[in-house]
């Protein structure tokens, strides 16, 4: 019987987690180069409901609303003109790569500048990588032609913050770099504050569930039993 | 189950600080030789969220932004007349002594002459190298070079030299006008390929109709993640109702 509270709890958290990512995707709407994020909702550990009288299956439940894994949506940005000679969009798919501390990672924003060394460097330092994996020299002119710069096509993308991604990456990808332009952010502002208006309801409606459930559980916990059969 | 009100927060934060920028941007715009700045947006560190026996699903902390560096376009070039009005045409600043000794750039090229004779912007800082006009030699009779040589009467008192940096994005505003050098940056080094205009100055490249719409937009999303907040509030309200 009070399997459905936790049903209905579980389906609280979810909502509150698919809140939470749509937050961040707002958060984001100015993020050169985002992509926003999804995470599906499954259901989870169905089990056989019977009738114990009769032993005749009544139908599956589900005691359980999991989430079934986060994927990157990888839907291309707008490409907008900025007319800085050190600003890098990829039209088509592929990703830049720079050199961290922890290795080689993966962005789509190319919002590049130079280091004391005059390396094309990230905003946070890292050198930015041609087509071999070498980092890209900025001439005393001061801008950098498109085709410098590599691009890597990404398998199974994973996020890591400051706009950086790891996975298994090949050079060579489809995606043409494009001078003076950044990509905008990927998000929808319309189709995430619909989403969150969803979640919202969702998770209202879960509360509802849970309220319900308590009201029965009271009665049956105050009323069943009783001499006068109810009004305790 | 708060993280979502910080994200917002976060991601508003970061939004005003682009707001900043911008309006410094509007302030600066009949600034001589200002460069405009360029403000960058990155996602913040994400976590994964567990769920009891089920995969996890990666959340994210907002955003942040930052000031990657400056817009290093040529402002407009304008006649004033004035024979000390310097403006560069191309890269590289003028370096000045201030009055405590340390040496700043600045692409702000109205200068003077001091008491003794010496050439200053505005504030006071010396010209480095020093240039000294003579006595009895006025401001008018004082030319300037393409190259930076400033002579008199066809005699030659010094030559000023343009310096730029490796990266001059990470040059450091001083708040006196001018920007010092810092490690990120490297060292100075002489200017090839540009010159100096006699009786000119260099305009602000602040572009005004840019700065507007970029505001507006930035507004907008500011509004918009305020949203956020209050949504993810009202979801912490339903909660706490649970057992009302």
């Amino acid at each position: 019987m009070d399997l459905g509270l936790y049903i209905a709890a579980s389906g609280m958290v979810a909502e509150q987690t698919r809140q939470d990512q749509l937050t961040n995707d707002l958060a984001n709407a100015m993020t050169p180069g985002y992509k926003p994020l999804s995470t599906s909702q499954r259901s989870f550990g169905s089990i056989l409901m019977s009738n114990t009288r009769t032993g005749a299956a009544i139908g599956s439940l589900s005691t359980n609303v999991a989430l079934g894994g986060t994927t990157v949506n990888m839907a291309p940005g707008a490409i907008r003109s900025t007319g800085q000679p050190l600003d890098f969009a990829i039209s088509g798919p592929g990703f830049f790569a720079v050199r961290t501390a922890g290795g080689v990672r993966y962005t789509r924003d190319g919002q590049f500048t130079t280091s004391a060394q005059g390396q094309l460097v990230d905003a946070a330092g890292n050198p930015v990588l041609d087509g071999r994996g070498a980092p890209i020299a900025v001439p005393a002119k001061g801008t950098v032609p498109a085709a410098a710069l590599g691009v890597y096509e990404l398998k199974g993308a994973s996020r890591q913050g400051e706009n950086l991604f790891t996975g298994a990456a090949t050079a060579g990808a489809a995606g043409t770099v494009r001078s003076g332009a950044l990509e905008a952010s990927s998000v929808d502002a319309a189709r995430t504050t619909a989403g969150m208006m969803g979640a919202l309801s969702s998770f209202q409606s879960e509360q509802q569930a849970i309220q319900a459930i308590d009201q029965t559980l009271t009665a049956a916990s105050t009323q069943v039993g009783s001499l006068n059969g109810g009004g305790g | 189950m708060l993280e979502g009100l910080y994200s917002a927060a976060a991601g508003m934060s970061a939004q005003q600080e682009q707001l900043d920028a911008i309006g410094n941007d509007l302030a600066n715009e009949s600034t001589t030789g200002y460069k405009s700045e360029r403000f960058g947006f990155r996602d913040l560190l994400y976590s994964q969220v567990e769920q009891v026996g089920t995969t996890s699903a990666t959340v994210g902390a907002g955003a942040g932004g930052q000031v990657i560096g400056r817009d290093g376009s040529q402002g407009a070039i304008q006649q004033t007349g004035d024979p000390l009005d310097l403006a560069i045409e191309g890269e590289g600043y003028f370096q000045v002594k201030r009055p405590g000794g340390q040496i700043s750039l600045t692409r702000g090229g109205a200068f003077g002459v001091d008491a003794s004779g010496q050439l200053t912007a505005h504030d006071g800082s010396l010209l480095s190298p020093p240039i000294t006009i003579p006595r009895g030699v006025s401001a008018g009779e004082v030319s300037i070079a393409q190259d930076g040589t400033v002579s008199a009467h066809g005699r030659r008192l010094g030559q000023i030299a343009l310096v730029t940096v490796a990266s001059p994005d990470h040059l450091l505003a001083d708040g006196a006008g001018g920007l010092s050098v810092t490690a990120a940056s490297g060292p100075t080094r002489p200017v090839s390929g540009a010159h100096i205009v006699q009786g000119a100055l260099e305009s602000s490249n602040v572009d005004l109709a840019g700065e507007m719409s970029q505001m507006m937009i930035t507004q907008r999303a500011f509004q918009l993640t305020s949203t956020a907040i209050h949504t993810q509030a009202q979801m912490l309200s339903i909660a706490n109702q649970l057992r009302a």
